[in-house]
């Protein structure tokens, strides 16, 4: 295995976490949707996007558990709410509303593309690699969600209507996706993660702005240095402890055995 | 999975069928041929085939809601991702049965809303309830095993759409049945508390799993449409036979009990004893055992199981949430350019 200095070690184990807990989470907030999807078709679509997700979280955790010495599954169910890394925007619940669930989505995977881009050029093989493989899908993930929020935008009056409500509800939100945590500069220094979080803010909002003048829809928002702790710290929203019960309900039965 | 076999085929008798084509049409059959959607069919076995379809399809959306349920609370990323993609299958075989349904007349639509409004019927397994990791477990065991029997005779039919669709879907089902049985033998092999949810969820879904098959036969049932024209190609009792001889030998060596046993209105067992009919007969081969409750199990068709409405209403849920997506694809008045 590729060695990572010690003091490095917190940092990268964190950016790990943070992208494997933010799959995981989208992926079992949209896994929710199976069966019970607008149309028989996306129902089959937005399914496979979601378990694209939870594939991804779990083969970072493996990645995550290699350095820490544990397992994907210890880490997905096994640990305390402050011991995520996740983001506000997949914890929020979406109350079964189509249009905040493919705005979720939409911010995420164009978040998610930016993020595995600059991975596959760490110095951490292990991470470019897989980054590097994840990529395709991605790339499927972004086409879906941007023909929807383009379609829903410019399809009726009413899903219009409700396209705007659920970005004007989520994006302030999904800015907390850029939180910066401790130790995140390090990491960029040392090739871990390169790139430049203002670069990639810049790139998100410009993409987003494209396709949200292709929908007609708006997006007001403005970033700021974070007065709070966010989920990349450790502080989750009030919905995260209750989606983490349900998750873990059975696991926390028999912790750490099989099932 | 599911498959249903059991939708009545009703004869009009003021339907006049031409005896030369009936004659025609019975021996396309009685030769092994297939029939499709544009040959010559009597009009009662359009309808009834349009009825089995549609039953099915129903069957296969209803199905993903109980599993559904639970995608959530799988204890483990393997499993949540098995199970996403199980119940994932079943909406697609919902959508392939309504496919078929499509072709020989109605509407998606009028089949979606004929189901939430109650006008037409799923599968009566489905209205069982599923309150512990245990029953998925077992639901994946039983009834996607009991799915495969039932489905793979279906399969020997002669409605050529509808055969190649159980094809499709059979391979489908066994990938099912194997994880299934992987659950189960996992609980079976784990620790006391996941043997006792092994067991009682067990309890819950013995029985269901053997009124899966349908209500005893009538006696002449092989002389009668659905057989006759090979819509099914095995007794109800047939199947329920096959299916015992195979799970029950098969449950036992699991270190699972079987019981006989009363539940109460929410399908929770308040009582149990170990079937003391159960035995294999050396002379005919077959697992004996005691009959199901048949008194409930037209109780449940009627309406009055222990989650019909539950499981009515969530559908119904999706279909009102969903209306206003499905309104912007139909009726959006702007032209879609492509969004990249
Ligand atoms: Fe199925
Ligand atoms: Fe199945």
């Amino acid at each position: 295995m590729q060695s990572i200095p010690d003091n490095l070690k917190p940092p990268f184990t964190d950016l790990l976490l943070a992208i494997a807990d933010d799959k995981l989470m989208l992926g079992h907030r949209n896994s929710d949707w199976t069966g019970l999807g607008p149309i028989l078709e996306e129902d089959i679509a937005f399914s496979s996007l979601a378990q694209d997700e939870i594939a991804h979280a779990s083969a970072f955790y493996e990645l995550a558990g290699e350095l820490l010495g544990t397992s994907s599954d210890e880490l997905a169910f096994g640990r305390t709410p402050e011991e995520y890394r996740c983001a506000a925007i997949v914890e929020v619940p979406d109350d079964f509303d189509w249009a905040s669930a493919i705005c979720r989505q939409f911010f995420c995977d164009e978040y998610d593309m930016l993020r595995l881009k600059r991975m596959t050029i760490s110095n951490y093989t292990p991470l470019a690699n897989l980054a590097g493989r994840i990529l395709a899908e991605e790339q499927v993930h972004i086409e879906h969600s941007e023909e929807w929020v383009v379609r829903l935008g410019r399809g009726t009056h009413e899903a219009r209507q409700r396209m705007q409500k659920a970005i004007d509800r989520l994006a302030p939100i999904a800015l907390w996706l850029f939180e910066p945590f401790d130790g995140l500069k390090s990491l960029i220094d040392a090739g871990l993660y390169p790139g430049s979080d203002f670069d990639m803010y810049d790139t998100w909002t410009t993409r987003i702005q494209d396709i949200l003048e292709k929908a007609e829809l708006t997006m007001h928002v403005e970033i700021g240095e974070p007065d709070d702790k966010g989920g990349r710290r450790g502080v989750h929203t009030e919905h995260f402890e209750p989606l983490l019960n349900d998750m873990c309900e059975v696991y926390r039965i028999e912790p750490g055995v099989a099932w | 999975m599911s498959g249903s076999g059991n939708v009545g085929v009703h004869v009009d008798h003021n339907i006049q069928e031409d005896p030369e084509k009936l004659a025609e049409f019975q021996q396309k059959i009685d030769d092994g041929m297939l029939i499709e959607v544009d040959d010559w069919m009597p009009e009662a076995y359009r309808t009834g085939m349009l009825k089995m379809a549609e039953h099915h399809a129903n069957s296969e959306i209803i199905g993903a809601l109980p599993e559904g349920e639970w995608i959530t609370r799988a204890p483990s990323l393997r499993r949540k991702l098995a199970l996403t993609a199980k119940v994932q299958d079943e909406v697609g075989h919902g959508q392939m049965l309504y496919r078929v349904s499509q072709d020989l007349g109605k509407t998606r639509d009028n089949m979606l809303r004929d189901l939430i409004t109650g006008k037409t019927k799923y599968h009566n397994v489905f209205n069982y309830p599923a309150p512990t990791w245990g029953d998925i477990a077992m639901i994946q065991w039983l009834i996607d095993g009991a799915a495969i029997l039932n489905q793979g005779t279906l399969a020997d039919g002669a409605f050529g759409p509808y055969v190649r669709t159980m094809k499709r879907i059979n391979m489908e089902e066994a990938f099912h049945f194997k994880s299934g049985e992987d659950m189960v033998l996992t609980l079976m092999g784990g620790t006391m508390k996941q043997r006792e949810m092994g067991q009682e969820a067990f309890d819950r879904w013995w029985y269901p799993s053997l009124m899966f098959f349908g209500p005893r036969d009538k006696p002449n049932a092989e002389q009668l449409p659905p057989m006759r024209w090979r819509m099914k190609t095995v007794t109800n009792d047939g199947l329920r036979q096959r299916f015992i001889n195979r799970f029950a030998p098969a449950a036992l060596a699991l270190g699972l009990k079987i019981h006989v046993v009363e539940k109460d209105e929410h399908g929770m067992v308040t009582s149990k004893k170990p079937d003391e009919n159960l035995r294999l007969n050396e002379e005919t081969g077959n697992w004996e055992f005691t009959e199901p409750d048949w008194e409930e199990f037209f109780r449940v068709i009627r309406g009055h199981g222990p989650c019909n409405k539950q499981r009515l209403a969530l559908r119904r849920l999706s279909y009102e949430q969903g209306h206003w997506v499905r309104n912007a694809i139909l009726h959006g008045s702007k032209n879609l350019p492509p969004a990249a």
